[in-house]
């Protein structure tokens, strides 16, 4: 340790006081963030999440070989002729849109501000010369950077174990690929912006996302009426060009009720998912700005 | 009377039905402070109200004459060390200092380089690459004193910085905060350990049940507690005859003796020493040895206050 | 009698209960820590909701002819679990992910094991609370529905055709409750992280109900069902309500399958569930 005539302090860059510019900011923060938040062992649960879509492909890939698939399958009670690019829509929407993205977002999105207080690091991050709102949106992009990094890649897998089952080519169907890449993206956005809302917001965001998820969103989507737009699924689901099967003995009662099915243009997706992704990040921002986060003894 | 480091006008700060702090008003002077009370008291909310992470229910908090709370400017100015033991454990304490100096807006070359600095100040630089994880809790406790000092702010707020430190290392972070104060710089220090903060100020804050007891230079609060006399120890060779001389003082409340020394409880402390002086001058009632008061300490002050 | 009382440390001389009664203490610990949750009684008023709905169906078919379709079956009380399913993974997911995690993260597990109590009678107590909850969101309303039955429609008519239903539902309300409460309670010991523990069990529920999903579709048979958590549970209840089986896979290996998971959750608990890391 430095002797008492030289323990003065490290003559660092004098700062001028003025207010810290907030991307600046939150770009530094996403950067302390993204090896937190890959290298950590959360990252085993979101291994989890996107390597099982690709386990099922190698098993399905497997079954096809071992010519018990049949090429025929049911989707929502109809029968539809199965091939690989139907079997890869169908894991785009049950496996990823309909759980990993959102299961993802609820996690991450939820805790972006929780991690912290629960690991009573948030301190340091509070007491340094950036704003909460920066803080927020900083590991907000973490999160994008590391799920994106963690899905897209398996999707990726996916697509090409799967599409060139049974008769299926990668070629013509590589454009829908990348929609699907986009779409996910745009889900992982949308949802994290959500459940960081949520997170800021309420003091049991976990349940609440996940009622939201696993509640909300599937009897709202077959709901007549207006209800379905207070979802994100709705808005998701005008973006995909696959089949959308519904699922549960709740959806079924419920699609009797339901008229003429209209899915939204993709227009009105896009400012839908963007008015939820903007007020979402937004409103959260505003929170934590006020929010007062007290540690646990 | 300089301007105050950190101005609290009547704050008080509860947690639902549970009261915090209760109406506070003080001002911490430049220099080295310490914030004296018992487990608590409410010197961890007073320090998160200094600091910014809470708001106060009722009254203002400023630091360097600007209000704190939603104030992120202000950080370039204020270091914070805090109690808890918690890092990111996986970084390196190299790493960890350099990617918080950072978001004071410093490049990575500098940041590495500040970092580097700080760790050599608080004896951390041979341990720079190792994970945070494998460091002993003094070794924690340094690196949370790095990363308050590493971006050389003008104010620093240190809560609890001894806990856990061996007696060496406590003693060379006890100079190491002296050393801090001479430059010029405010700290703030808490702490319930009363012999580490009369080994750093003479200055302190007294806070108990979220109230200051008392603020300012220890000696002058103990002359202040009229209801407590002051104990005065001589050590002579004749300590019976000093207590004959002394029992005529109207201020002097009780004689005890003990081997070789006359213990007196005087409620006019100053007249008493000025008599003393003059016996002990005149060695007319034999020499004075020594001269000691066992409670002109912090320790006292805190007992009569605490209590 | 001396007149100046012993203020000192003096030895508890009262009435020990037997061993072996230390799980109760934990169990009603936790218990009464959940109900001080003003957040919990919301969903526990939400779980019996379908109780209150199908109560008022009950009601309006015993006494207005014309209803006759709301009159409750074999078949109502099995779509009454199912509907409650989601309620089940809720106050799972809420009071047990964090019952051994908590404790890790706060060293009490050591503490707990330094007691005299055995680590079956902490993981007793733990589960205690669990199936506590999800007994009363599963058992305690479908019992009630039985019992509002009688008492509406002033006859034992219903319950005596279906004598079966009463043990129909305790058999498989336990069956869903051990499974559910098991497994929280192993992966709620392999983190100390609470929120982690949620995630991985919605994760392992969803999943793998995503998983047999998807290979329905696409094989177009029901003989992988023993593949999802949830549809093993759907197998065994459609047996035990004395119901046509929905699934192609045989009910046996959905038993077998459950009985595995409990086994292995058993296992995981008898690893992690220690006073002290052991390092091999």
């Amino acid at each position: 340790m430095s002797t008492p005539t030289s323990s003065s302090v490290p003559a660092a860059t004098s700062e001028p006081v003025v207010a810290p510019a907030f991307l600046s900011s939150a770009w530094r923060i996403y950067d302390l963030s993204l090896g937190q938040m890959l290298w950590s062992r959360r990252t085993v649960f979101m291994v989890l999440v996107v390597g099982g879509p690709v386990v099922v492909a190698l098993i399905l890939r497997l079954l096809v070989t071992m010519d018990l698939v049949s090429g025929r399958g049911m989707v929502d009670d109809r029968p539809i002729i199965v091939d690989g690019p139907i079997i890869f829509g169908l894991m785009i929407w049950g496996f990823y849109l309909r759980l990993s993205v959102p299961l993802l977002g609820v996690f991450y999105g939820t805790a972006l501000m929780a991690d912290e207080v629960e690991d009573k690091t948030i301190t340091y991050l509070f007491t340094r010369p950036v704003s909460r709102g920066a803080v927020l949106f900083g590991k907000y992009l973490a999160y994008l950077a590391s799920t994106g990094l963690v899905v897209l890649p398996s999707v990726m897998l996916v697509f090409f174990l799967v599409v060139p089952l049974l008769g299926g080519d990668i070629g013509s169907n590589f454009p829908s690929l990348v929609t699907d890449l986009a779409l996910l993206a745009v889900g992982l956005a949308v949802y994290g912006a959500l459940f960081a809302l949520i997170g800021a917001w309420f003091k049991r965001p976990l349940l609440i996302g996940l009622v939201f998820i696993f509640g909300w969103e599937p009897i709202m989507v077959v709901v007549p009426g207006y209800m379905k737009r207070v979802t994100v699924s709705y808005y998701l689901q005008g973006l995909v060009p696959h089949a959308t099967p519904q699922e549960g003995l709740v959806s079924t009662i419920l699609s009797i009720l339901q008229a003429n099915e209209v899915l939204p243009s993709a227009a009105v997706s896009v400012i839908g998912l963007g008015f939820i992704l903007v007020i979402g990040l937004g409103l959260a921002t505003w929170l934590v700005e006020r929010r007062e986060y007290v540690l646990e003894q | 009377m300089s301007v105050p480091v950190v101005a609290a006008e009547g704050v008080s700060k509860w947690y639902g039905q549970v009261i915090g702090l209760n109406d506070i008003t003080v001002d911490v002077q430049p220099g080295v402070t310490g914030l004296l009370g018992p487990n608590g008291a409410g010197k961890s909310t007073f320090l998160k109200l200094i600091t910014g992470q809470l708001k106060p229910s009722q009254g203002t908090v400023r630091v360097l004459g600007e209000p704190i709370w939603g104030n992120p400017a202000l950080y370039h100015r204020l270091g914070f060390c805090p109690d808890q033991d918690s890092f990111y454990e996986r970084m390196t304490g190299q790493q960890w200092v350099t990617a918080l100096v950072r978001l004071n807006g410093l490049s990575e070359t500098d940041a590495v380089e500040a970092a580097r600095r700080a760790l050599d100040t608080v004896g951390l630089l041979d341990a720079a690459d190792k994970k945070i994880g494998a460091y002993s809790k003094g070794m924690r406790q340094r690196v949370k004193l790095a990363q308050a000092v590493v971006h050389d702010p003008d104010v620093l707020v240190l809560d609890e910085p001894l806990a856990g430190m061996d007696p060496i290392a406590r003693r060379k972070v006890i100079r190491l905060i002296k050393g801090w104060g001479r430059e010029g710089k405010s700290v703030l220090v808490s702490s319930h350990i009363l012999h580490e903060i009369e080994s750093m100020t003479s200055t302190i804050l007294l806070i108990n049940n979220g109230r200051i007891l008392a603020e300012g230079n220890i000696h002058q609060i103990r002359d202040l507690i009229d209801e407590h006399p002051h104990t005065v120890r001589i050590q002579a060779d004749d300590p019976r005859r000093l207590a004959h001389a002394f029992i005529e003082h109207d201020g002097v409340r009780s004689l005890t003796f003990e081997k070789g020394a006359v213990v007196v409880e005087t409620g006019k402390p100053d007249a008493f020493y000025g008599r003393l002086t003059q016996i002990a001058a005149s060695g007319e009632l034999g020499e004075v040895h020594e001269v000691s008061s066992p409670d002109d300490n912090l320790q006292a002050v805190f007992e009569y206050l605490v209590k | 009698m001396t007149p100046i009382h012993d203020q000192s440390y003096r030895r508890y001389a009262g009435v020990r209960q037997e061993p072996g009664a230390a799980w109760l203490v934990i169990a009603a610990t936790g218990i009464r820590t959940v109900l001080t949750k003003k957040f919990f009684w919301l969903v526990l008023l939400a779980a019996w909701g379908q109780f209150f709905v199908r109560a008022v169906m009950f009601y309006l078919s015993a006494n207005f002819s014309n209803l006759d379709l709301l009159a409750p079956s074999v078949e109502t009380f099995r779509q009454f679990f199912e509907i409650q399913e989601i309620f089940v993974l809720f106050v799972t997911v809420y009071v047990g992910s964090g019952l051994i995690a908590n404790d890790r993260r706060s060293n009490a597990l050591q503490i707990y094991l330094s007691k005299p109590l055995t680590r079956a009678e902490y993981v007793a107590g733990k589960l205690g609370t669990l199936l506590f909850f999800l007994l009363l969101v599963t058992l305690a309303p479908a019992l009630m529905l039985l019992f509002l039955e009688m008492m509406f429609s002033a006859s034992l008519a219903f319950v005596g055709a279906n004598l079966f239903l009463l043990p129909a539902i305790t058999l498989y309300a336990l069956v869903e409750v051990l499974l559910s409460g098991f497994t929280m309670l192993a992966l709620s010991s392999l983190s100390t992280s609470a929120r982690y523990t949620a995630m991985l069990y919605a994760g392992v529920v969803l999943f793998t109900a995503a998983v047999f999903g998807i290979v329905n579709g696409i094989t177009n048979s029901s003989s992988l069902a023993w593949l999802s958590f949830r549809a093993n549970l759907d197998q065994i209840g459609d047996v035990i309500f004395r119901l046509q089986p929905r699934f192609e896979s045989p009910w046996l290996l959905s038993v077998v399958v459950v009985a595995l998971l409990i086994g292995l959750s058993v296992f995981v608990l008898e690893r992690r569930v220690r006073g002290v890391e052991v390092v091999t």
